[in-house]
């Protein structure tokens, strides 16, 4: 088991029900499959970052990343 | 001449003459309108080296042919003149329903002159024009102020006015108009100031001349119905721009205590969430359907309008993680009329300056009600508020020692809303933005954050931040909309090309409205040579305190990381490569005269000469 911290940003916060939690996560588990598990819309692109840095969605996460999901914003 | 009035009102302060002019077709297929109307005129009519608070300066207003049409999001009007602040080219946009006002009216656009002897504002009524004494109103604060020329004038009349930081000049004080909408962040409000001009009322009862009008209506109608669907869909508003400071937070990008520091562990305080529960009243530009203005109530329990910008430099770079606290700071700024980006900037110099021992003062990091004090100061040029008035590169250079390297300016304009310490293409996006450092020029951060390598000093982010700049800094300026539609909700840009193809009776492709960007920003150049022939590219730097091991993070995504001189420097020239300017940052004759400037050209060689 893991343990990963999650964040989510911006507009996607009233869709996952959620801005911030821990979870505790059987491995493997990569990122694409943790997104699955938090309820966004499919299909609306989203940005993940691990520790603050980009991630892909094939990437395995590890005990104590934080994993930040945010929709593509533009900078007002 | 469908999709423009034709016509420009002259409006002279010191004699008191008002006249209509045309101007031809050829004028506005070359400029468009908005930025490329008041640059054009600005070059034309401005003696280079003139005082920018003197009555030599010129005040434009100027709107764009799909400007106050409904559609998608069209309520936007540009602010120009010679920067006090930056001493170049200055501009900026603000929603208001001059917008609509002064089309319906009859122009395009306003030309303000010279120096009224004593406070007045105008009045236009189609073609009446009035000068009138405003006693009684000079003095005041913007909301009294517009509160005073609605009950004269009705709830509908389109309205421009500074605050007392205009009237004082303060080099970074606004325009503002509607409940919280700024705009001519490079002191735009001081030049108005500086004419005795308090406010502009406008209301108009003509038609805007179109090409289709049935055709545009039914084509306006549908696309601000359907952009305000996706709106709804995406919940994009409902944090509105605020929402992206929780992510500059994640990635280190956050402006924390003057820049130095890239996230702090209380942002969440001020997010986008803690501000949407706040929210007591949402507010918006004209013809717009998804309107971004959440409203709060201040510590004095008054509504404040805030976004993204306002928070992240009255909020975290000032390290005030009290909500209503910032809102308050921020409600200052637009009843004094100043800039808050500029404020947040000034302020945070100011702390970081007097934490380094470099200068004495009183006020620290997180002092929220000392912050309140020092805006009042400086909008009254009281005290030490004359000297913060006067912005950070003016205080910089009275303060001596290092201290420059950390004004977090570029040009004289105080940075936004991004600390740039290792983020290399919105550094570059900062430095080469042609009225000083703006994100609304190029925002390119997220691209480089998520699509690229941080680490890259690569061609594709000087090329992106042209791409950027062509579309943001270009169309969008000179149309004249708001880029929302399109940057938050992915509303296709080929829409706007269809708007001004539908009005104008044109057809022109995205590819010839690129190539108006581009001329503007070539000629924004020379507007900046002209003033100072001894041009080099170190005036498209970035702060140097972003290049400081010693300013590294100590922890966190980019723990030890800075950018890098010698890399800067190839992504610059990648960046004139791509524009066809010189090492210099100067475009080249070559790209001049393919860009249509012969005589631009001719004119600017009388001051420095083109490569």
């Amino acid at each position: 088991m893991i343990k990963i911290k999650i964040k989510i940003i911006g507009p996607f916060i009233y869709e996952a029900g959620f801005s911030e939690k821990e979870l505790e996560l059987e491995q493997p588990i990569t990122a694409g499959q943790l997104l699955s598990l938090v309820n966004l819309q499919e299909g609306r692109p989203k940005i993940m970052t691990r520790n603050g840095k980009a991630i892909s969605p094939k990437e395995e996460l590890e005990d104590g990343d934080r994993i930040a999901i945010c929709p593509i914003y533009s900078g007002g | 001449m469908n999709g423009w009035t034709g016509n420009l009102l002259r409006i002279n302060l010191t004699t008191g003459s008002v006249k209509k002019e045309s101007f031809t077709e050829e004028f506005a297929r070359t400029w468009i309108g908005g930025r490329g109307f008041a640059l054009k005129i600005l070059w034309d009519e401005l003696k280079p080296g003139i005082d920018a608070l003197g009555p030599e300066n010129k005040l434009v207003v100027a709107l764009g042919p799909i400007a106050g049409i409904p559609a998608p999001n069209t309520g936007k009007t540009v602010v120009a003149a010679k920067s006090p602040l930056t001493g170049g080219y200055g501009d900026g946009n603000l929603g208001t329903r001059v917008t609509v006002e002064l089309r319906k009216a009859g122009y395009d656009g306003l030309i303000i002159e010279g120096q009224a002897r004593s406070p007045v504002y105008i009045n236009i009524v189609n073609d009446r024009v009035e000068i009138l004494p405003a006693g009684e109103i000079w003095g005041k604060g913007t909301y009294e102020t517009m509160d005073w020329l609605y009950t004269k004038y009705g709830k509908a009349a389109g309205i421009l006015t500074i605050g007392q930081g205009g009237e004082n000049k303060v080099l970074f004080a606004v325009i503002r108009s509607l409940e919280g909408r700024a705009g001519g962040r490079p002191g735009i409000g001081a030049v108005m100031g500086s004419k005795n001009l308090k406010a502009i009322v406008v209301k108009g009862s003509n038609d805007i001349p179109m090409a289709d009008p049935p055709g545009m209506k039914k084509l306006g109608a549908e696309d601000l119905r359907k952009v305000g669907e996706i709106d709804k869909k995406t919940g994009w508003s409902v944090q509105g721009t605020t929402g992206v400071l929780s992510w500059c937070n994640e990635v280190a990008a956050l402006p924390v205590r003057n820049m130095r520091k890239t996230s702090h562990p209380d942002a969440w305080r001020i997010d986008g969430e803690r501000l949407n529960n706040a929210r007591v009243a949402t507010y918006g530009c004209p013809n717009c359907t998804m309107r971004c203005g959440i409203a709060i109530h201040d510590h004095e329990g008054r509504e404040s309008e805030l976004d993204y910008e306002n928070v992240g430099m009255l909020g975290s770079n000032l390290e005030i993680f009290d909500l209503p606290q910032l809102a308050s700071l921020n409600y200052l700024c637009d009843d004094y009329g100043l800039d808050t980006i500029s404020a947040g900037g000034v302020l945070g110099f100011y702390a970081d300056a007097i934490d380094h021992g470099s200068i004495e003062g009183n006020f620290k990091f997180g002092d929220a009600e000392r912050a309140k004090e020092l805006l009042r100061m400086t909008a009254y040029r009281e005290g030490v508020g004359n000297f913060l008035a006067e912005g950070s590169r003016r205080m910089a250079q009275e303060i001596g020692r290092d201290s420059m390297d950390y004004a977090i300016q570029v040009k004289g304009l105080e940075c936004s809303a991004y600390n740039c310490k290792f983020i290399p293409g919105m550094a570059l996006a900062f430095a080469t933005s042609p009225i000083g450092a703006h994100h609304k020029e190029s925002w390119v951060i997220m691209f480089e954050i998520t699509q690229t390598s941080r680490e890259s000093y690569g061609p594709e982010k000087a090329q992106k931040v042209v791409e950027l700049q062509r579309i943001r800094g270009g169309i969008f300026e000179f149309i004249v909309a708001c880029r929302f539609p399109w940057i938050e909700l992915g509303w296709d840009l080929q829409h706007y090309a269809d708007y001004f193809n539908t009005i104008t009776g044109m057809n022109w492709t995205l590819a010839d409205l690129f190539k108006v960007g581009d001329r503007i920003y070539a000629l924004m150049k020379f507007f900046w040579l002209r003033e100072f022939p001894n041009w080099d590219r170190t005036r498209d730097y970035p702060p140097k305190v972003w290049f400081d091991p010693s300013n590294a993070d100590k922890e966190g995504p980019i723990a030890g990381k800075v950018l890098e001189w010698d890399k800067y420097e190839k992504l610059l020239d990648s960046f004139y490569e791509i524009r066809g300017w010189d090492k210099r940052g100067i475009p080249t004759k070559q790209t001049a005269l393919g860009l249509g400037l012969a005589k631009e050209a001719a004119e600017v060689e009388k001051y420095a000469k083109l490569e």
